[in-house]
This record gives structure tokens, C-alpha cells and sequence, in this order.
């Protein structure tokens, strides 16, 4: 086989390379389902965020609270919502939905979890 | 030159191949940015019970409706049910699948409402106006109707949409006239025999109709009977009614109702004998109605 049949082949091999990828990447890439909220667009999050403070202004239940952010990720409680309260006050949240977050934070700053059976 | 040909379908294949394995298990799209409507099942089901909690704290119906379309059920209101009862069933408190159950109602019925609390609520109507000429001043243009119109009463129902305006111009004088609260009991006031060979089972149907004659849900319903005992609660099925309840009966077998809230009894209820068009005998349902 010639050096030039070679280099050909090599062309020929990248180009069905290229064309894979592009066919896996963009195409048809994987289609994910059953995925965990950690990996929800940052306004979903931290709309997850506000509801569960939502809640909190309603039961005052600093544990059910801190359980509903878990699923977020390994974040801390506080930090999540650290993290959210800064996208409200970015994004023109209203007052009171920030002062909402706010209280749900104060919460978090001083929860204590009750042992490992609650989480 | 055929073969050369070969060599070079060969090589576009093997690099095809080499691309998609790389594009689908080396390194995949890396998913960031989702929607909730692709969340695994048992986080779908954590996120409907935060809507309703937050739902339970702000009553913003509207926005909770909204945010149960980014899960992306075809039906909502079926989903939350379903979960609640699937909650029931596990032997999760009713405490929990309550405000699920509520916000189906709710969006059933379309405005928000205020459940019945286990506390009891001083039962008085909000001011109530007499009809004196000199509490209607003509350059007010009340009508005669809406002074008397007796106002929803608020103790134990957050919207009041006759929350008098007027009241600053004029002195309203409460007056504690008894209306049934809470923990007024439930009584039978209905027992229709309902014969239709279509039903599969034998029902027993429960209406329960609160004092403003609306449907009542949550209302736990207890139904023993020889062998045993069932629990449930009115409000699962809001696509039947609110206040809609079931519990599939055996033959010949005497039931007992009790109506926690209020503590209504009614023994001896069975399944009615009914009889189609051949003269064949199969056991019929029974719609019961109860109100406070």
C-alpha cells in the first residue's frame, strides 16, 4: 500500500470521525431522563429554593426545610440558599419573596441537624 | 482500485464508530440547564410536595399551577391525587399528604380555599349590617341586598371578598350569631341505592357537604365492619368531588360509618340487592350524602 493510499485512508478515517461526533454531540446526543435536581437550571433551583422557604414561613420547620434542600446537592443548606438569595436580589425578585429566603437563611445559619435517622 | 475503495468505506466506517463512541460513552453531553420535567420519578414526586407546602403557606394558586406544568404531567391535578394517595397507602401521616390532596382541590375548583383546621375556630360572622335607614346613607349607593348579605365568615376562611370597604365610614356591630364550625358534626342526610350493572364493585359512595353546603374534603371517614376496619378521606378523587369518597363493600356484610369530625355514627349499612332487566339478583352501590 502506498504512502499515498495511506494518507488517504487516514482523511477518510478523520473525516468518519468528525462526522461521529458530530452525529453523537449534536445530531442525537444522548437524551437524559431521571436526572437529579442538581442538575436543574439555576432558576429552577433556586425556585425549588423559594418554595421550600415558602414552606418554612408556613410550618417553621427548620429539619423538613434543610431535608428538602439536600436534594440540591451537597451544598450546605445555608449555602444553597446563600446562593439563592443572591440570584433574587440580582434578578428583581419581589421584597417580600427575598425577605422570604432571607428568614429561610437565618434558619439555616443556626440549624443543627437531629441526628442521622431524619436525613 | 476497488480494493482501495474498500480500504477507504472501511476507514469512514471505523472513524464513524470511533466518533460515536466517543460522542455517546467517552464523553456524552454533559447535562447541565434541565427542566424539572425530566427529574426522576421520586424527585418529581419531592418537588409536587414542596409546591403544595409552599402552595399551603402562600395560597398563590395561580403560581403554583404554574410551577406543576414545569413537571410536565399530562394531568396535574391527577398527579397530585395519585401521589397522595400513593402517600396513604405507604402509611405516610395524613398530615403529609393533606396539603397535595388540597392543592388538587384547589385547582379543581379553581380559587383557593382554607382548610378546616383540628383546632376549633370561634364560629361568628364578621360584621353583619343592619338595615336601619340611618346606616345606609344614600350618597353610598349600597343597596339594600348588599348590606344585608351576610358575609362569608372569616374566622375560618381566608377569602373574603365582601370584606366591607364601608366599614370605615360606618360602624359595623359583630354580632355572634352560631354557624356551624369545624367540629359541627356530619349527618346523613341522603341514602340513594344506586343500581348499574357497569359498576365493577360493589360502592359505597360518601358525599359530605360542608355547613356553606360546599364540598367537604379531608374529612376522615372510618368503616368497620366485622372483620375489620378501613380509613380514608374525602377529597382524593377532586375529578369526582371534593367531598367524594369510596370503599368498595363485600356481600353480606353489615358496615359501620363514623365521621371523625364530629363524631357522627350510622351502624348497619350494607351492600343493596338489585336486580336487572333478566331477573338476575347483583349487588348494588349506595350513594350516602352527609352534611353539617
Amino acid at each position: 500500500m502506498t504512502s499515498a493510499n495511506l494518507i488517504k485512508i487516514a482523511i477518510t478515517l478523520a473525516i468518519g470521525i468528525a462526522l461521529g461526533l458530530v452525529y453523537g454531540w449534536v445530531i442525537d446526543p444522548i437524551q437524559y431522563t431521571d436526572i437529579t435536581p442538581n442538575l436543574l437550571r439555576e432558576d429552577y433551583q433556586v425556585d425549588y429554593i423559594l418554595m421550600v422557604a415558602e414552606a418554612y414561613q408556613q410550618d417553621f420547620d427548620p429539619d423538613t426545610a434543610a431535608r428538602r434542600l439536600a436534594i440540591l446537592g451537597s451544598q450546605s443548606p445555608a449555602a444553597l440558599t446563600t446562593s439563592a438569595l443572591e440570584y433574587a436580589t440580582r434578578n428583581g425578585f419581589t421584597q417580600n419573596e427575598i425577605q422570604t429566603l432571607q428568614s429561610l437563611l437565618t434558619a439555616m445559619q443556626t440549624y443543627q441537624p437531629q441526628g442521622s435517622g431524619s436525613q | 482500485m476497488n480494493r482501495s475503495i474498500l480500504y477507504l468505506f472501511f476507514a469512514l466506517l471505523t472513524g464513524l464508530g470511533l466518533g460515536l463512541a466517543y460522542s455517546w460513552f467517552v464523553s456524552p453531553v454533559e447535562y447541565v440547564d434541565a427542566a424539572p420535567a425530566i427529574l426522576r420519578a421520586d424527585f418529581k414526586d419531592q418537588y409536587r410536595i414542596v409546591i403544595a407546602a409552599s402552595y399551603a403557606g402562600t395560597l398563590d394558586l395561580p403560581r403554583a399551577r404554574a410551577r406543576l406544568t414545569l413537571l410536565g404531567d399530562t394531568d396535574p391535578i391527577a398527579e397530585l391525587s395519585a401521589q397522595a394517595q400513593r402517600m396513604l397507602a405507604s402509611g405516610e401521616p395524613f398530615e403529609k399528604a393533606q396539603p397535595l390532596a388540597r392543592l388538587a382541590t384547589d385547582l379543581t375548583q379553581g380559587f383557593a380555599s382554607a382548610p378546616f383546621t383540628s383546632t376549633p375556630v370561634p364560629a361568628f360572622n364578621t360584621p353583619q349590617f343592619d338595615t336601619t335607614p340611618t346606616f345606609i346613607e344614600p350618597q353610598q349607593e349600597v343597596t339594600a341586598e348588599e348590606a344585608t348579605r351576610t358575609p362569608f365568615p372569616t374566622a375560618d376562611f381566608e377569602q373574603t371578598p365582601l370584606a366591607p370597604d364601608i366599614a370605615e365610614t360606618n360602624t359595623p356591630r359583630p354580632t355572634f350569631t352560631p354557624t356551624a364550625g369545624p367540629g359541627t358534626p356530619f349527618t346523613l342526610v341522603d341514602q340513594e341505592t344506586i343500581c348499574d350493572p357497569s359498576l365493577q364493585a360493589s360502592l359505597m359512595q360518601f358525599s359530605l357537604i360542608d355547613s356553606r353546603s360546599r364540598p367537604a374534603a379531608g374529612i376522615e371517614i372510618i368503616v368497620t365492619w366485622n372483620q375489620g376496619e378501613d380509613r380514608f378521606f374525602t377529597g382524593f378523587k377532586p375529578e369526582v368531588g371534593n367531598g367524594y369518597a369510596d370503599f368498595i363493600m363485600q356481600k353480606d356484610t353489615a358496615y359501620s360509618i363514623r365521621i371523625v369530625t364530629g363524631g357522627s355514627f350510622v351502624p348497619n349499612i350494607s351492600a343493596p340487592i338489585c336486580t336487572d332487566p333478566n331477573g338476575v339478583t347483583y349487588p348494588g352501590s349506595l350513594l350516602l350524602t352527609f352534611q353539617q
